[in-house]
C-alpha cells in the first residue's frame, strides 16, 4: 500500500472517533442546565415566541431526533447556528481557528527548534553540566503552568521592558486596514509576529520540555545502539555518529510525543488565549460556554477533537514515511 | 496496521514517553500468591522506597511531596474541624476580608504605589487585603486533594477497564479501548470544561472530569501490562487449579502491574494539580472565596502592572509542588527500572 492510500485509509479509520467525539459533544450539551430560549428573550416571554424559536432550533423535538438531525448536519458541513453571535457555528469557528492554528503550530516550532538541540545536547554529555541544566530546564518547563509563565511574560516583558504588545493577536495575512499602527503588509507581518513571541513562548514551554525529555532518553538509547558500536570501531567521528547514525533513529518517539502533545497544547491555547486576550478558538468555546450557546460549545468541542485527530494523523503519515519498519498496513 | 502489533505507533510511543516499562521480576509477589493481595502490595512498596531513597534527587521529590502533603493536611484540619479559627487565631482568616483594609501590599521588604511591605505579610497582601502567604497555604488543601482525588478515579476506572479489556480481549476489548480512544482524541482541557459545564462549576466535578480524561492513560498502561501478564506460566497454572477471572485479575494481575502504574500516579498527580490549576483560573473549580492557586492568579490578573508580586507567588507554589510529584515519579521510575540500576 501506497503512502496515499495510508493516508485516506488512515482518515476513514478516524470516522468512528469523531462520531464518537460527536457523541459525547452532544450528550454533554444536552445536559446542561439553563433553558436556552429563556437566555435568548429573557424571563417571561410571549408563547408564541417561544415556539417560534423553538421550532427555528429544533427544541420541541426528542434528544435521539435532534442528535440524528445534529449528525447529518455535521456531515454535510453544517455545524448549526450560534444563537449568541446570530451567525452560523461554522462561519464563527472559521474565522477564529485560523488563529488558534497560528499560535499552536508556532509554538510547536518554537518548541522543536529549542528542544532538540538541547536533548541531543543533553544526551551527548550524559550526566555532565549540560546535561544537568537541560534536565533541570525540562523539569521546570513540565511542571510550571502555562498561563502563569505568560503572565510573568506580561509583567517582565511587556509592563516593565515595553518590548512585546500584552495582548492581541493579528494574522500575518490579515489586511493592513484591520491592524492598528500598520500600514503595509510587511508590517502587519510584523506586528504580528510580535504579538506571536510572547504566547509562542507561554503556550510552547511545556512542549519543549517534554521533547527535550523525549529526545534525550531517545539519543541516549540511540546512543547505545549495535550500530553506533560499529561505526565507532570503524572510527567514524564521534559528531558524524551524533549526527547520522543515531540521530535519525532517535526521531520516531520525538514524532509521536509531538502528535500526543497536541492535545495539551490545544486545551493549552484555552488558556494562552485567555491570558493575552486573542480572539481564537479557546475563547470562542469559553464564550460559548457563558451564554449558554449550545451549538457553538458542540461546534467549538467537535472542532477541538477534529484538530488533535488531524493532527495525529499527520504525525503518524510522518512515521510512517520516517520509519522504513512500517509497512502501511498490509499484514493483517 | 504497523509492524509493532497490536498498538498503533502513537500508542507505542505513548508508553515510551510516560513511562518506560518496568519490570515484573522486581517485586516478589509471584510465590505470594496465595496471600492476600494486600501484604503482596505492601512488600513491593517497601522494596520501592527503599530503592528510591538511595536517590539524591527523589529524595527531594519525597521531602517536597511530603512538605506540601502536610501542610495540606494541617490547612485541611483547620478547613473541616475548626472552619479556618485556627489561621484566625494564629495568624489571618484566608477566607473573610480584613477590618483594617490594607490592599495589594507588597512582600516585605519592597515598596509599591499601594505601600511598604510588612513582617505581618510576609508576601504582601492581595486585591481585599487578606494575606497572599495563609491563603497560599491554605490552597495548598484544593491543589493536593485533587491531585489525588483526580488521580485516584483515573486510576481506578483506567485500571478497571484497562485489566477487564487486557485480559478477556475480543469484541469486550475493541468497545473499550474505541471509547476510551475517543475520550481522548477531546483536547481533555476542553473536554473538562464541557463536562463541568454540563454537570457543574465547583470543585467536585472538576476532580472528576480531571479524572475521567486521566482514564485512557491508565487504561493503556494496565492493558498493556495485563496482555503481557496474561500469558505467564502462573496465570496459566491459577486457571488450569480452577481460579475465577475476576480473581486472577486481582489478584495476579493487577499486583504485578504495580510498578508501572505507580511512577505514572505520581507523575499524575502532578498533570492534575496544573490542569485544575488551569481550570481555576478560567473560573472552574473551587469558587471564591475558598483560596485556590489557580483563583488567585486569575484575581491577580487585574493588578499585574501596579502589584506584579501577587502574580508571583501562587504560580511558585503550584511549580514547587509539581516538581516535587515529578521529581518523585522519575525517582521511582529509575528505582523500578531495572536498566538503569546502579
Amino acid at each position: 500500500m501506497g503512502l496515499l492510500r495510508y493516508t485516506l485509509w488512515r482518515f476513514a479509520q478516524s470516522i468512528p472517533v469523531l462520531i464518537g467525539i460527536i457523541t459525547i459533544t452532544f450528550f454533554l450539551a444536552n445536559q446542561i442546565p439553563g433553558d436556552p430560549v429563556e437566555i435568548m428573550l429573557g424571563p417571561s416571554p410571549a408563547q408564541e415566541q417561544v415556539e417560534a424559536i423553538q421550532a427555528r432550533y429544533g427544541l420541541d423535538r426528542p434528544a435521539h431526533e435532534r442528535y440524528l438531525t445534529y449528525l447529518a448536519g455535521v456531515a454535510t458541513g453544517d455545524l448549526g447556528w450560534s444563537i449568541y453571535y446570530d451567525r452560523p457555528v461554522l462561519e464563527m469557528i472559521l474565522l477564529r481557528l485560523p488563529v488558534t492554528m497560528y499560535l499552536t503550530v508556532s509554538a510547536f516550532a518554537f518548541a522543536i527548534v529549542t528542544a532538540i538541540p538541547l536533548g541531543v545536547l543533553s544526551a551527548k554529555r550524559r550526566n555532565e553540566p549540560a546535561d544537568h541544566v537541560s534536565r533541570v530546564v525540562s523539569l521546570v518547563g513540565v511542571s510550571t503552568p502555562s498561563f502563569w509563565i505568560g503572565l510573568m511574560l506580561i509583567i517582565v516583558f511587556a509592563f516593565h521592558l515595553g518590548w512585546f504588545p500584552a495582548r492581541g493577536l493579528p494574522l500575518p495575512w490579515a489586511s493592513p486596514a484591520d491592524v492598528r499602527g500598520a500600514s503595509t503588509q510587511v508590517e502587519v507581518v510584523r506586528t504580528s509576529l510580535y504579538h506571536l513571541a510572547m504566547p509562542m513562548v507561554a503556550l510552547g514551554t511545556l512542549q519543549m520540555a517534554q521533547i527535550t525529555r523525549i529526545e534525550r532518553s531517545s539519543m541516549v538509547d540511540s546512543l547505545q545502539g549495535e550500530y553506533v558500536k560499529l561505526a565507532r570501531a570503524y572510527g567514524v567521528p564521534e559528531s558524524t555518529i551524533v549526527r547520522k547514525h543515531a540521530f535519525q533513529v532517535a526521531q520516531l518517539p520525538v514524532i509521536t510525543i509531538v502528535g500526543l502533545g497536541l492535545s495539551t497544547a490545544l486545551g493549552g491555547a484555552v488558556l494562552t488565549e485567555t491570558v493575552f486576550e486573542i480572539q481564537g478558538m479557546g475563547r470562542l468555546i469559553i464564550t460559548a460556554i457563558n451564554n449558554q450557546d449550545y451549538e457553538l460549545i458542540m461546534g467549538t468541542t467537535f472542532m477541538f477533537g477534529v484538530a488533535f485527530v488531524v493532527g495525529v494523523i499527520i504525525t503518524d503519515i510522518a512515521y510512517a514515511y520516517i520509519d522504513p519498519r512500517v509497512t502501511y498496513g498490509d499484514e493483517a | 496496521m504497523t509492524a509493532r502489533d497490536p498498538d498503533s505507533p502513537s500508542d507505542d510511543a505513548r508508553a515510551d514517553g510516560t513511562t518506560t516499562d518496568a519490570t515484573t521480576d522486581d517485586s516478589p509477589t509471584h510465590d505470594a500468591a496465595a496471600g492476600s493481595d494486600e501484604i503482596e502490595t505492601r512488600v513491593g512498596l517497601r522494596y520501592t522506597l527503599r530503592q528510591v531513597k538511595r536517590d539524591t534527587t527523589a529524595r527531594i521529590g519525597i521531602y517536597t511531596v511530603g512538605f506540601v502533603t502536610f501542610v495540606a493536611v494541617l490547612a485541611s484540619i483547620d478547613y473541616y474541624v475548626f472552619d479556618y479559627a485556627v489561621a484566625e487565631a494564629v495568624w489571618y482568616s484566608p477566607v473573610s476580608d480584613p477590618e483594617e483594609v490594607q490592599r495589594l501590599l507588597p512582600p516585605v521588604f519592597m515598596e509599591n504605589q499601594f505601600g511598604t511591605g510588612v513582617l505581618e505579610h510576609p508576601m504582601g497582601t492581595d486585591h481585599r487585603g487578606r494575606d497572599i502567604f495563609v491563603r497560599l497555604f491554605y490552597g495548598t488543601r484544593i491543589a493536593i486533594t485533587v491531585g489525588f482525588m483526580a488521580t485516584g478515579i483515573g486510576l481506578g476506572g483506567g485500571t478497571l477497564i484497562g485489566a477487564v479489556s487486557g485480559y478477556y480481549g475480543g469484541w469486550i476489548d475493541d468497545v473499550l479501548q474505541r471509547v476510551t480512544e475517543t475520550v481522548y482524541a477531546i483536547p481533555f482541557l476542553v473536554l473538562v470544561i464541557a463536562f463541568m459545564t454540563a454537570f457543574g462549576r465547583d470543585l467536585t466535578f472538576a476532580m472528576i472530569g480531571v479524572g475521567i480524561t486521566s482514564i485512557p492513560v491508565f487504561n493503556r498502561l494496565i492493558r498493556s501490562r495485563v496482555v503481557s501478564v496474561r500469558e505467564e506460566d502462573y496465570i496459566e497454572a491459577a486457571r488450569a487449579a480452577g481460579v475465577k477471572d475476576r480473581n486472577i485479575i486481582l489478584r495476579h494481575v493487577i499486583p504485578n502491574s504495580f510498578a508501572p502504574v505507580l511512577v505514572q500516579a505520581t507523575l499524575q498527580i502532578g498533570v492534575s494539580i496544573l490542569i485544575v490549576a488551569g481550570l481555576s483560573f478560567l473560573g472552574f473549580g473551587a469558587q471564591p472565596p475558598t483560596p485556590s492557586w489557580g483563583q488567585m492568579l486569575s484575581a491577580s490578573r487585574n493588578y499585574m502592572l501596579p502589584a506584579p508580586t501577587f502574580s508571583l507567588f501562587p504560580g511558585i507554589a503550584i511549580l514547587v509542588t509539581v516538581v516535587g510529584f515529578n521529581i518523585l515519579g522519575d525517582g521511582l521510575q529509575d528505582a523500578l527500572d531495572p536498566r538503569i540500576n546502579n
